[in-house]
């Protein structure tokens, strides 16, 4: 499959301080690629040198098959969508107003804004200035915006920090039908839920380096204990081996009808990051 | 690169809602007016006079407003966005001009109504007045791009307000400190002159000079506008 961004040997640094160190990673077309790390671990950095805000100070990125710095053309821009940490919204404006903007910048009929304000759930908000909106109301806005042009490439840095489960579940649903679109999504989080709902393949990022980078389910697998949890009828529960030996004791609790539940004990990938970092997500 | 008037025009559209709702910035377009409706009734005669309405007019108007628009896009963020779109940083700054630009021309035609000013020679008025235009929203370009606030803009525009509006009455005293002899070079002491020449009936032929002294002061700013601009909007 097709790559849209190729990072090698990514490093940045401001002053003296580095924030990015050796980087290298690569993302499939269509892919939702999760990067995730606790705060000022680097993934807005990364975002700023693949959208071109920002320039690299060693290594290579290349977007499309361009370096990165060159996305700054209007046929690149057209490409890609992305999300910053601050809303960046006219406050005096409309919802509509603010959307018309940036369909006019992006060549895009006015129709489109329906469609998006749809999938972010805020149809009625379209005539409300944007300074009587809540955090999380902006948040979903400013999303909207982000794919309002339906960009083959969408960049979301925290896209659901501000907002509550029933709200993030929106836009879960409206990233899904994106990617069912075939749209690539580069997804920043520090929400390893999210990241286990949404990225195809997860980076963890520690202090500018990339720790582990792999699917969700194969990282739970690398680390797992291959053991099983079984609740038993009388309340107490049982941890077995996935082996043969653990096979017999199932055998003898299920011949005597006392088994409740059982499930696998793999890691959540926010217990993969402790364990491989040391640090916790926050 | 293709320029896209599509992309400007949107962005002065989004900046003329923007700003009929901002009473602070939205304002400051109408006080040149209300001087010149004073001056009107006083019934002043003079090009200096009519000139002070004038460039306060640049200073508040075409400066200061493009200062203000520019300062608060970056203040509320914004500009990012602009800057993340596929408008180029020509057509951003082209449409962020464009408001300053007609509201200027706006309120200079009216005021000089008000006043009652009829140039002898419209048509060099006309170019002295749109150059001098051009320079003030690059003077405002500069100014906007170096703050971080509309309140910090409100600040630093100050002192550039008193040179560029009351800065020409300087010369009078250059008689006797000839280092102020400088102030005539400035480009609202050289449409004073410009304007004065024409009124006693000289052509373009005739201040040619004067024009080239203005057309000098836009050159000036607009390579401030794109070493400032290089330099403040990369992170």
């Amino acid at each position: 499959m097709e790559n849209i961004i190729e990072v090698s040997g990514l490093a940045k640094l401001f002053a003296n301080q580095s924030a990015l160190k050796d980087v290298s990673f690569q993302v499939k077309k269509g892919e939702t690629f999760g990067f995730l790390g606790p705060s000022g671990s680097g993934k807005t950095t990364t975002i700023k040198i693949l959208t071109a805000q920002l320039a690299q100070t060693d290594g290579t990125a290349l977007v499309f098959g361009v370096p990165a710095s060159k996305l700054k053309e209007a046929g690149y821009r057209k490409k890609i969508g992305v999300l910053t940490d601050n809303s960046g919204l006219y406050a005096r404006l409309t919802v509509h107003d603010n959307l018309k903007l940036y369909c006019d910048l992006y060549d895009v009929p006015h129709t489109r804004i329906d469609e998006v304000l749809d999938m972010v759930n805020l149809k009625d908000a379209k005539k409300k200035a944007i300074s009587k909106l809540s955090k999380g109301m902006l948040q979903r806005i400013t999303l909207a915006r982000a794919f309002l042009h339906k960009p083959e490439l969408l960049f979301l840095d925290e896209p659901t920090s501000a907002l509550d489960p029933v709200n993030s579940k929106h836009i879960y649903k409206g990233l899904e039908s994106l990617k069912e679109q075939g749209t690539t999504i580069f997804l920043t989080t520090h929400d390893m839920n999210e990241a286990e709902i949404l990225c195809d393949r997860v980076a963890f990022l520690n202090d500018g380096v990339i720790q582990l980078l792999d699917t969700p389910k194969a990282l739970r697998q690398k680390f797992a204990d291959h053991t099983l949890t079984v609740e038993l009828a009388d309340g107490s529960k049982e941890i077995i081996d996935r082996g043969p030996e653990g096979a017999e004791a199932m055998y003898n609790y299920m011949k005597e009808s006392k088994v409740v539940s059982i499930y696998s004990n793999e890691p959540t990938l926010g217990d993969i990051f402790v364990e491989v970092t040391g640090r916790k997500l926050s | 690169m293709t320029f896209s008037i599509k992309r400007s025009i949107a962005i002065l559209q989004k900046d003329y809602k923007d700003v009929s709702k901002n009473l602070f910035v939205g304002s400051s377009i109408f006080m040149p007016l209300v001087l010149a409706a004073l001056y009107g009734r006083l019934g002043v005669e003079s090009i200096n006079e009519f000139y002070m309405i004038f460039n306060m007019t640049f200073c508040l108007v075409a400066a200061y407003v493009q200062c203000s628009l520019i300062a608060e896009e970056k203040e509320k963020n914004t500009l990012r966005g602009l800057m993340l779109s596929p408008a180029s940083t020509v057509e951003i700054l082209a449409g962020k001009s464009l408001l300053s630009f007609i509201a200027t021309v706006l309120v200079i035609a009216f005021a000089a109504f008000l006043i009652e000013y009829k140039p002898e020679n419209i048509l060099v008025i006309s170019i002295a007045l749109i150059l001098s235009t051009v320079f003030y929203i690059g003077l405002g370009t500069v100014l906007g791009l170096v703050t971080k606030s509309v309140m910090e803009a409100s600040v630093v525009i100050l002192p550039f307000m008193a040179i560029f509006s009351f800065g020409s009455f300087l010369t009078v005293f250059a008689e006797k400190y000839p280092i102020l002899k400088v102030a005539e070079y400035m480009p609202n002491s050289q449409l004073i002159i410009l304007a004065s020449e024409v009124q006693i009936g000289a052509s373009l032929a005739d201040i040619w000079f004067n024009l080239l002294v203005i057309l000098a002061w836009v050159a000036v700013i607009y390579i401030l506008v794109v070493i400032v601009y290089r330099k403040r909007m990369m992170d």
